[in-house]
């Protein structure tokens, strides 16, 4: 009965085949040609995933190498640059970088500026309402055509109640009700989950608003005190707008930038 | 008795293989073809189904995973402390209860997508939501990876841990490193531990089995332990710690008289002191190992103390050497007696009542006394004789009596395997031992003797040359009687009848192999009129009573055909035996015939149309290819034919479970009219 390190056990004693190394070798060698003759016969998603995986290795593999390179190859250190008195002809090398500097500051105000009134999802698609509503019919007869059932995701306050079913017009399903959003703070560059706590705007129409519609480009208000941000003047934030940035009905989730 | 099957784990495929897995399989086992045109319901349905399915399959895998893998709390507590030491049991806790958590994630999400998608309302809305589902199903997955990775290396370990039972008969061997306590084992079991001349050599426990008193036995080898306390040991250590400490079992303590390990006497004897808490209650034995090196007596006085101090705890010390094998065997059955002892007394003392019930299990049958004959073994002189040699042997303390020497000894002091051949002619049992060396052909004469050998062959010649003297006496006798007897006279007729019937033959089995089709039922066969009269005036039917023969059936099918009248008046069975003469004679006839009597002819021609295209066919054979210029259009010709005979052959292979519509129209699907939901039911 083997038990154990049998395996490791038994090379130690006995070694390995003689042509062991060998054949190692050539199986190692021929790799590439075993790859491309799978590359070739795959087809489909197969043929896809495999391709994918393929190129990010290769990229993988000529970032390494890049780097290898780098190591050898000498770079041009700030430091190095001899003060004191320069001879003419290497005047201007400085003056180079700190150009660069400039425009870049510059670039990176006129960003700012832009950023103050910018929304990450500054347009969005108009819905009509055949997209947004379904229609119920009700009535005995099924012939009262007045109700809408909401297509899309909604946000519902904790103390709502439904009106009687009889005399609903808007249903919103419990399946297309969401409390929490992921929302990723643009600075911090992290996503956390966080309660909602109103619609704020939804970009569509007034009604989508009061309704609690959740689509793309609605603003939100979020429950951020988890995040213990705090204001200007030294208090705890509460709530923050934050705007969504996918198809919460297509995605069966909410994502939402916070505004800041 | 619970014996642990480790090796029934199944593979835990790591996080990336086990997407691939799962996405794979819901490829499989689910339709895959939906089109927007279909209702919404059922392209809801379709995607739900995917959903559900990647779900259930996920949930499925990581239960089996979780069934798997043991619960630390159920198994012997030898185990889970095992299982402790080796893999941590924080750590395999937290990756099993990873894995659960993952496994509810994956289904309130797969609750929460099917909700959803039950409001889907587009065929494009439906399949993004079951993208979502299944894209966050296989994060979760990923998310897991590297609990998956380190229960997969825990499986493989755990599949190549020694079998141990923890409840029977067990012999536990410890002591410093490099004491002999594998050398030990290899000497008395057949496990194969590795043996080094430096410490830890043995890294894990090893498990072997030996016999004893027609009982199994197993043997722990442990790995080394050093003198230091609890909290210090490593993993190496503590494995054997914890053997110690669950095992109910003898414990051999090893120690190095020779002190060739490192180790002097003083630090071994330390170590049993300071481990002696875990042998409580179990029988021990003091071993001192390498004796051949250095002898118990040759010790300094204050290291047999030492040693005599812990001997008198434990009540025994034996020395062994496992190079001149000398008191191995002594060890072995000390040990397993101490341990049968204690184990006994222990059921013993366990309950009064238990007593009884052994006792009552055990059961001595014996035989009722027939008569007052003594009826004493029997034990041949040789064998008496022999065992009083070695009890002398043991008495006088020599050295074992040369034994006797054992071929494959013999091999070894000969330059061994392949050098040196046992001669096995040596030993041949045979009546005449000179006959020993004899060579025996194999093939004689072309022939194997193997075939010809026969034990009673002797006997069966002499009774041969008996029945043939007998005969040679007995005067010459007349076999008519009972075979064909040939007169002289007829030797001729009988030559000839031979040399026909082995042609008949010979032109049979060509026949036959020449055509190796379907045969013709006779009477759809073409006849050839002229070898029909050939053959039988062959056979000696002479000319005249032929032609008579012919005639005259020519004369009956004529009466058949024009007289009407008097045909019916003749019986009915002398007309059907014309139409069958009929029938047999050749093709030329009915065009005689019908020349003759056209109307008449026709009559016959119903029948014997079968018989004409049947010749035909065989005609076509050679017919075939007659109209073509030459070998090349021939091949082509042939080739064409065969291209064309493909589908039909292939139609006539249609078997019974081969998909068939009886009707391909019927009628009452394509008669009337259609209105609303009429398409299948009318
Ligand atoms: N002379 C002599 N050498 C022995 C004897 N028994 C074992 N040895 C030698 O001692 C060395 C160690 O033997 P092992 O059986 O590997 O010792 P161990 O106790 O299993 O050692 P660990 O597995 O490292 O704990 C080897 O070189 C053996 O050849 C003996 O009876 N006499
Ligand atoms: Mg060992």
């Amino acid at each position: 009965m083997p038990q154990n390190e049998h395996i490791e056990q038994h090379q130690r004693r006995h070694g390995h085949k003689p042509d062991h190394w060998e054949v190692q070798r050539k199986k190692e060698a021929r790799v590439h040609k075993n790859r491309s003759k799978m590359a070739q016969k795959l087809f489909g998603l197969k043929a896809k995933l495999y391709n994918k995986k393929r190129y990010t290795e290769k990229v993988q593999m000529k970032k390494t190498m890049k780097m290898h390179e780098q190591k050898n190859t000498e770079e041009k250190n700030d430091d190095a640059i001899p003060g004191g008195a320069v001879p003419v002809y290497l005047l201007d090398r400085e003056g180079m970088s700190r150009a660069k500097i400039l425009s870049n500051t510059i670039k990176q105000k006129r960003k700012e500026k832009a950023g103050k009134w910018a929304v990450p999802v500054p347009k969005v698609k108009a819905l009509t309402e055949d997209q947004m509503f379904t229609i119920v019919r009700s009535g005995k007869r099924k012939k009262k055509v007045w109700k809408r059932m909401i297509n899309k995701v909604s946000f519902v306050g904790e103390n709502f109640t439904r009106k009687p079913p009889k005399y609903e017009r808007f249903i919103r399903p419990m399946a297309l009700r969401f409390k929490k959003a992921h929302v990723t703070h643009p600075e911090l560059k992290a996503t956390f989950q966080l309660p909602i706590i109103g619609v704020k705007k939804n970009p569509q129409s007034h009604m989508y608003t009061t309704l609690g519609v959740i689509t793309k480009g609605s603003v939100i208000e979020v429950n951020v005190s988890d995040l213990g941000l705090v204001t200007p003047t030294g208090k705890v934030v509460w709530g923050k707008y934050a705007q969504v940035t996918n198809n919460p009905e297509l995605d069966g989730c909410i994502n939402a930038v916070l505004l800041v | 008795m619970v014996v642990y099957n480790f090796k029934k784990i199944r593979v835990v495929p790591p996080g990336k293989d086990f997407v691939d897995i799962i996405l794979s399989k819901t490829q499989r086992k689910t339709p895959t073809v939906v089109h927007p045109q279909y209702n919404i319901h059922r392209i809801r349905k379709f995607y739900m189904r995917k959903v559900k399915f990647t779900q259930t399959t996920i949930h499925e895998r990581m239960s089996a995973i979780l069934e798997d893998f043991p619960r630390l709390e159920d198994i012997h507590p030898f185990y889970s402390d095992l299982l402790n030491v080796l893999y941590d049991k924080d750590h395999y806790k937290l990756a099993l209860g990873q894995l659960n958590t993952a496994r509810n994630l994956v289904d309130a999400l797969g609750r929460d997508y099917v909700r959803l998608l039950k409001y889907g309302d587009s065929l494009f809305r439906c399949k993004q939501l079951k993208r979502a589902a299944l894209g966050r199903m296989a994060t979760i997955l990923k998310g897991n990876s590297s609990s998956l990775l380190y229960l997969e290396q825990v499986r493989q370990h755990l599949s190549r841990l020694p079998n141990i039972d923890p409840s029977t008969r067990t012999i536990i061997l410890t002591g410093f490193p490099n004491v002999g306590k594998s050398s030990f084992m290899n000497k008395v079991t057949r496990a194969e531990v590795d043996v080094q001349p430096y410490p830890f050599t043995t890294k894990s426990l090893f498990v072997g089995h030996t016999d004893y008193k027609c009982l199994k036995w197993q043997v722990i080898d442990s790995p080394g332990i050093l003198d230091h306390p609890l909290e210090d040991r490593n993993t190496i250590e503590m494995q054997s710690i914890t053997a110690l400490a669950h095992l109910r079992s003898c414990v051999l303590f090893l120690v190095d008289v020779s002190e060739h390990c490192g180790y002097s006497i003083k630090q071994q004897v330390d170590l049993f002191h300071n481990i002696k808490p875990l042998f409580s209650g179990k029988p021990i034995l003091l071993v001192l190992t390498k004796i051949d090196l250095v002898r118990f007596e040759e010790l300094t006085q204050e290291k047999k103390d030492l040693l005599q101090s812990v001997a008198d705890e434990v009540h025994d010390m034996m020395g062994l050497s496992n190079i001149t094998q000398e008191g191995v065997a002594n060890v072995k059955q000390a040990a397993c007696d101490k341990l049968l002892e204690h184990r006994v007394e222990i059921k013993m003392n366990k309950t009064g009542k238990s007593v009884e019930g052994i006792l009552s299990r055990i059961h001595l049958a014996q035989p009722e006394k027939r008569d007052h004959r003594q009826r004493a073994t029997f034990i041949p002189q040789s064998v008496t004789d022999r065992r009083n040699d070695v009890m002398d042997q043991a008495e006088d303390g020599a050295p074992s009596a040369p034994k006797r020497k054992t071929v494959k000894e013999i091999e070894d002091e000969n330059g061994g395997a392949g050098v040196y051949q046992h001669d096995m002619k040596k030993d041949y049992l045979l009546k005449n031992p000179d006959w020993k060396y004899d060579v025996i052909p194999e093939i004689f004469d072309g022939r194997n003797i193997a075939d010809f050998i026969d034990p009673e062959i002797e006997k069966l010649l002499d009774e041969l040359e008996k029945e043939e003297e007998v005969r040679l006496e007995e005067p010459e006798v007349n076999y008519a009687d009972d075979e064909i007897y040939i007169e002289e006279e007829d030797e001729d007729v009988y030559e000839k009848i031979m040399s026909k019937k082995s042609i008949y033959k010979q032109k049979q089995q060509l026949n036959r192999r020449a055509n190796n089709h379907t045969i013709l039922p006779r009477k759809n066969r073409p006849v050839d009129l002229d070898a029909i009269q050939k053959e039988l005036m062959d056979r000696g039917v002479d000319k005249e009573t032929l032609d008579r023969v012919r005639s005259r059936s020519m004369t009956r099918d004529a009466s058949v055909t024009t007289g009407r009248g008097r045909s019916l008046s003749t019986t009915g069975r002398s007309k059907s035996t014309s139409f069958e003469r009929a029938r047999s004679v050749s093709q030329q006839r009915v065009v005689e015939e019908r020349e003759a009597n056209p109307v008449s002819a026709k009559s016959v021609l119903g029948k014997r149309k079968r018989s004409l295209s049947t010749r035909n066919r065989s005609q076509s054979a050679t017919d075939k290819l007659s109209g073509l210029v030459d070998a090349k259009q021939q091949v082509a010709a042939i080739k064409l034919g065969h291209k064309k005979q493909r589908l039909l052959a292939l139609a006539a292979k249609r078997g019974e479970a081969d998909r068939k519509i009886p009707n391909e129209m019927p009628k009452h699907l394509f008669s009337g009219k259609r209105s609303i939901g009429k398409t299948d039911r009318r």
